[in-house]
């Protein structure tokens, strides 16, 4: 079945991270200067402007930051996932990306619960970064 | 302090109204045309008096539209102003820079405008949403639309204080008894109990479906002008007492304070000080209200209560007709119609005009009567706010 989802739309900022992603990694700009991990990925170090950077992989693991249950399909690739999770998950490095979590109810969802990356290759064209509850 | 000199130097002396909710079959720019003529009209203006035109952010044009454009909205005017200007992605200055302009010299009738065929146009916003054009990556994992960002944020602060429907609920149903006073208000025959709330389908939990503002045709209107002019003018003086504004800009999917302080705590400072009085002062709250959560958030920044004491401060109908605190007396963004920040401020000004008819504060709601109100308007997610005390002179 084709895959009717949008997907993500690589530009010179972001392409970095989409590629990591390729590579099931998660790819973050770290600032040289003050050792700052960014998200979204910018030319410049936000909290010092300095444009002296490395790309690190961040490990897997983070905790959900926030997270909402959507009950309506606002696209509607999505009718057949509903209820699905969207959240914010901070990352063990620091940075806060969303994401969805899945392979758990909903209903037994807490903020600050610890979470693991589970890469989704569905689309055949990028892998997406999706976390999954660590004890499950 | 520098700002205090502005203290009721400038005044809001007319509000425009159209026919509002649904409207079908007509353009949103005869929207904007329309509350623009009635404010010159409310303030006893001649068009040629306009010397400064800001609009509010434009979405983009449904049902065959062309876009509103400042300079499309003055050529329809027959107004060529001084200044034209139009914001984007809801930074919400205009009141702000109405004042500016004046102060410095370059206007003396600044008119700030919103209007849209929301509704009739079926702009996808909350719910009736079937297709939604991918703005960003956050669209590859589902994550649509600004009921999300905000439910997103709330749910972080069900996680770090005392909060969630049972609060959300008394805010839904007070302002629907607002409503339920207010002719011209979308829900103005739909009173609304607990049960009807909590029996709702979920949006995007943890919102129900009357968690969230309503999506209306229709458009408002408001001319900011200095106080001495507007002691000339037919419509009883009301002065901006105070006003701030704070941007925290950052978008609330990478917020590492999701759950506050939102712009409304350094935009309230900024507006209080400016006053030079306190929330003990303030007699009414006209509070943008794009959802529950964002009345709760927004009077706990400013200070009227803690983080988590808002479930006990919301109860016993303290915001409702008859209450101590009246908030939103138009129904608001939730019951009334959504103009952005133009139902609040409009709202504020005509409470202190007197205007309100059934649900006019005093003695015909049993209510104080009114000499300060505190208005709010709020940008993006949380991104951007805007503080304005108004004060019937």
């Amino acid at each position: 079945m084709a895959y009717e989802k949008p997907l993500p739309k690589p530009n010179a900022d972001t392409r970095p991270f989409w590629e990591g992603c390729q590579e099931n990694q998660l790819r973050f700009q770290k600032c040289r200067h003050c050792d700052h991990i960014r998200w979204p990925p910018s030319v410049i170090c936000p909290k010092c402007h300095s444009s002296d950077t490395d790309w690190i992989v961040a490990s897997d693991k983070g905790m959900i930051y926030s997270y909402v249950v959507y009950h309506i399909a606002f696209h509607p690739a999505f009718e057949n996932d509903l209820p699905y999770v969207t959240a914010v998950v901070k990352l063990a490095e620091g940075p806060y990306i969303l994401t969805n979590i899945v392979g758990s109810d909903p209903s037994k969802l807490k903020c600050d619960m610890p979470v693991v990356v589970v890469w989704d290759d569905s689309s055949q064209e990028f892998n997406l970064p999706k976390f999954k509850p660590l004890n499950e | 302090m520098s700002l205090r000199k502005l203290r009721d130097k400038y005044a809001i002396v007319g509000a425009g109204y159209t026919s509002q909710g649904r409207i079908p079959d007509r353009s949103a720019l005869s929207f904007y045309v329309e509350a623009c003529v009635n404010a010159i009209k409310d303030a006893g203006l001649r068009k040629e008096d306009i010397d400064g035109l800001i609009c509010y952010r434009q979405f983009q044009p449904v049902a065959n539209d062309v876009v509103v454009t400042p300079y499309l909205l003055a050529q329809h005017l027959g107004i060529q102003p001084k200044i034209l200007s139009q914001e984007s992605y809801c930074a919400r200055g205009h009141f702000l820079h109405a004042i500016s302009l004046i102060e410095a010299g370059f206007c003396n009738y600044v008119l700030i405008v919103y209007g849209d065929n929301a509704l009739s146009g079926k702009r996808s916003f909350v719910k009736g949403a079937t297709n939604s054009e991918p703005a960003d990556d956050n669209a590859a994992f589902g994550e649509f639309g600004r009921a999300a960002q905000f439910a997103m944020a709330a749910r972080r602060a069900m996680y770090e204080f005392r909060t969630g429907p049972e609060t959300w609920k008394e805010i839904a149903v007070c302002q629907r008894k607002w409503a339920n006073l207010n002719p011209i208000a979308m829900m103005y025959d739909k009173p609304m109990t607990y049960e009807g709330y909590f029996n709702a389908d979920w949006v995007v939990e943890p919102f129900r479906l009357y968690d969230c503002c309503l999506i209306s045709d229709g458009g408002r209107a408001c001319i900011v002008t200095s106080t001495e002019r507007a002691r000339d003018l037919r419509n009883p003086v009301v002065t901006i007492m105070g006003i701030g504004e704070h941007n925290t800009s950052v978008d609330i999917h990478q917020s590492d304070f999701m759950a506050g302080p939102t712009g409304a705590n350094m935009a309230g400072k900024m507006a209080f000080d400016m006053a030079d009085i306190t929330v003990k002062d303030i007699d009414a709250c006209e509070i943008y209200d794009c959802f529950t959560y964002t009345v709760e958030i927004t009077l706990q920044d400013y200070g009227f209560f803690g983080p988590g004491e808002g479930e006990d401060w919301f109860k016993d109908g303290r915001t409702a007709p008859g209450g101590i605190m009246p908030v939103n007396t138009s129904g608001g963004l939730l019951s009334e119609s959504y103009f952005m920040g133009l139902t609040p401020i409009a709202e504020g000004v005509m409470q202190l005009m007197g205007r309100c008819g059934e649900r006019q504060l005093g003695a015909k709601t049993g209510t104080k009567e009114p000499e300060i109100i505190l208005c709010s308007d709020n940008g993006a997610v949380f991104q951007s706010h805007a503080t304005l005390i108004l004060r019937r002179s």
